[in-house]
């Protein structure tokens, strides 16, 4: 035991003189917190209110993956899954040289294994994964928690939009580089005469 | 045949109260419990509010495997819950709730006797179980159980003997008869020393060292499962039950009451016994668990010296009266 | 089990005009309770199982709990379950634990004084039975009437006719009592002693 052998008075002085008033005051507590309403979500019956920037699970965005494998790499415990393969595409010019392209077969990530670091959000270069504030995906076998494409491709859905900027800010290059396309796409449409087509939006 | 039916009716309903009570309590602590602490407790089970918790925890247990450990001594294993559970069964017989001899199972002349005793045979259960577990955590319980009974049973019995004297009588019936409202505060002291005394000796917290969760796992009852660990918690609510109802009967009067003692003495027994239980669960939920050592200093400087001094108090008291 | 024995001897040493060739009920049982009493006994110093002979010894000490009662002492039956059911027993128990008796046989749960310890269990038994029979010869408790070994009657009895034994007992115990308490104390020059 290290405690000093004589308390100093300031460790003294809250004791109070009546004896069991301690004992008195923890069962003014108890008796207390009765007569108050309790603080118990009542999840299943009502849902809880989360921030919306909540942290509940990750969302694929594929139209994005260029199967770069970043995040399969650096994910601590190799719980994301990709196959993928090569297609080659014509020349965009005539005498061009063909392209090749990675084209995503699957995209899973075993969220038995998963431990929500979100390394796999930060590392991607291409803005492919988010993080979604769903959370009820619970299964009962755990083979089932392996989550493939399609369901991460829903939960994209739920990833709300990134917070507004800055009054006057710059414009996001992404932003500019997809409307400069699209505006020269347009042009370019217009000069045909044909209807523009569906534009994409980044 | 008017008297067996008499009989078999008494008994059934000393059966009912003994299944019913300590699932009402045990439920009691459940919310009560949630309560305290914020939450709302059990809330599915049954519809309305979680009603029949534990009714489906009793088919839970009942579905658990039994297991015998190996180097289990079997058959006291096994018959350790019957020890444990049937005192308290044969307690209830004894305990009037109402006026007149219609209202007690069995009227018995040396009942404070009889129910000090038969609860003292209550923890045979108990150490039978924590040493024929084979478990060296289980027999820790069992020592700090036996250590808590003979530390506690004395000044139990001191408060106990005090009212006996003060009624002139060992008869649960005859002190409920001789009570007048002045013993409250003349036993005040007696009450508390036999309430907290029979909290120890039901190792309710705070005196539940012989279980203490965080050291022994769960002491005696720690190698038990399914329905046999089911008899040794309706044991602990069923000993909840009788401490409430005896010291209801000894130190509050039983079935007296400001007003309305002739066709509802019953209420009055049942509603001190309720509020007792709720005392009983506050002071679960307010309160740490002791040391052993603070235990035994708790019983040997502290409840046995009350006790005497309020047996003294009794005495003279007494002595002044009847001269 | 001495007393066991001289219990379930007195009954049937009292002749007279109760007549012991058409016993009632509650002499029947008291046999009967009485020859439990009496194996549960034997098995208890016979048993090799230490903590199963202090249960035998419960249940011997139930039966003579059970005998009280069945010969309307009823006072007398319940304090024998609570001293010696209800405390010496959890004593023994208590003890036998911190022993770390072993599940099962003790191999040397044996005593050399086997014979010795009989034959002075059996002269015991001799004397309280010869005592209880000379001296209860032809008394025979009335169980219809009014009960004759209720609390109000032990304690008038206790307390008006035997003060001087019991007064003699309680110094006894004071005397063990302090025996105990200077026993447990340590020397003045070690103050870590244990309680």
């Amino acid at each position: 035991m290290t405690a000093s052998p004589r308390p100093t008075p300031s460790a003294q002085q809250p004791r109070s003189r009546i004896p069991g008033s301690g004992l008195a005051k923890g069962l003014a507590v108890t008796l207390r917190t009765m007569t108050r309403k309790s603080h118990t979500a009542h999840y299943p019956d009502a849902q809880p209110a989360l921030p919306p920037r909540t942290r509940g699970v990750i969302g694929l965005f594929e139209e994005n993956c260029t199967v770069c494998m970043l995040c399969a790499r650096e994910c601590p415990d190799w719980c994301i899954y990709i196959d993928s393969h090569k297609e080659t595409v014509p020349p965009a010019a005539p005498g061009g040289r063909e392209r090749s392209r990675n084209v995503l077969d699957r995209f899973a990530i075993d969220f038995a294994l998963c431990m929500y670091c979100g390394i796999c959000i930060e590392v991607c270069p291409f803005d492919a994964l988010f993080w979604s504030p769903e959370f009820e995906y619970a299964e009962t076998d755990i083979r089932e928690l392996t989550h493939e494409r399609d369901k991460l491709r829903e939960w994209m859905w739920t990833v709300p939009a990134p917070p507004a900027l800055d009054p006057r800010a710059e414009e996001p290059k992404e932003v500019a580089a997809a409307r400069k396309a699209a505006e020269k796409l347009a042009a370019a449409q217009e000069q045909a005469g044909r209807p523009p087509a569906e534009g994409e939006d980044a | 045949m008017n008297d067996a039916l008499d009989v078999a009716l008494r008994l059934l309903v000393v059966f009912a109260v003994f299944l019913v009570f300590p699932l009402l309590i045990g439920q009691t602590e459940h919310k009560v419990m949630a309560h305290m602490q914020g939450r709302v407790g059990p809330m599915y089970a049954g519809g309305f509010h979680g009603w029949a918790q534990l009714v489906a925890d009793g088919v839970k247990f009942a579905q658990k495997e039994d297991v015998v450990p190996a180097g289990a001594d079997r058959r006291i294993f096994q018959l350790a819950p019957a020890v444990a559970l049937l005192p308290y069964l044969l307690v209830l017989v004894a305990i009037p709730i109402g006026p007149g001899e219609g209202a007690v199972g069995q009227v018995i002349d040396a009942g404070i006797f009889f129910v000090l005793a038969v609860m003292g045979v209550g923890v045979l259960g108990s150490l039978m179980a924590g040493w024929a577990s084979a478990n060296k955590f289980s027999l820790l319980g069992g020592l700090r159980t036996a250590a808590q009974l003979l530390a506690y049973e004395l000044p139990m019995l001191l408060a106990a003997a005090s009212v006996a004297m003060a009624a002139g009588t060992v008869s649960l019936v005859g002190i409920l008869d001789a009570f007048e409202w002045w013993w409250l505060p003349w036993q005040i002291v007696g009450a508390l020393v036999f309430f907290v005394a029979g909290l120890a000796e039901l190792q309710r917290p705070p005196f539940d060292m012989p279980v203490a969760d965080s050291e022994i796992i769960f002491g005696a009852y720690t190698e038990y499962t399914g329905l046999r660990f089911a008899l040794f918690l309706l044991a602990e609510y069923a000993g909840i039950v009788i401490l409430c109802g005896l010291t209801a009967v000894l130190f509050l009067g039983g079935w007296h009451g400001p007003f309305g003692a002739d066709g509802l003495g019953w209420v009055w027994t049942l509603l001190k016994t309720a509020v007792l239980a709720f005392i009983v669960i506050w002071l679960r939920v307010s309160y740490p668990r002791m040391r052993e050592d603070q235990l035994q200093k708790l019983a040997w400087t502290t409840l046995v010296p009350l006790a005497l001094a309020q047996i003294a108090l009794t005495g003279v008291v007494k002595v002044v009266i009847q001269s | 089990m001495t007393l066991a024995a001289a219990l379930a001897h007195a009954p049937v040493a009292a002749t007279g005009e109760q007549g012991f060739l058409s016993p009632t009920g509650v002499e029947i049982a008291f046999l009967l309770v009485g020859l439990a009493t009496f194996g549960a006994a034997v098995v208890t110093v016979t048993s090799k199982q230490l903590v199963h002979a202090a249960l035998w010894l419960v249940v011997a000490l139930g039966g003579i709990a059970v005998e009280y009662l069945l010969l309307t002492a009823e006072f007398i039956a319940w304090v024998q379950v609570l001293i010696y059911v209800g405390s010496v027993v959890v004593l023994l128990l208590f003890g036998l634990m911190l022993t770390k008796a072993p599940i099962g046989r003790s191999p040397d749960a044996d005593s050399g004084n086997r014979w010795a310890a009989l034959a002075v269990a059996v002269a015991a038994a001799a004397a309280l039975v010869w005592v209880v029979v000379d001296a209860f010869r032809t008394t025979w408790i009335d169980l219809d009437g009014p009960a004759q070994g209720s609390t109000r009657v032990s304690g008038e009895i206790i307390f008006r006719h035997w003060v001087l034994p019991f007064e003699a007992l309680s110094v006894l115990l004071l005397a063990a009592l302090v025996g105990a308490i200077v026993l447990s104390r340590r020397n003045a020059k070690d103050p870590e002693g244990k309680r």
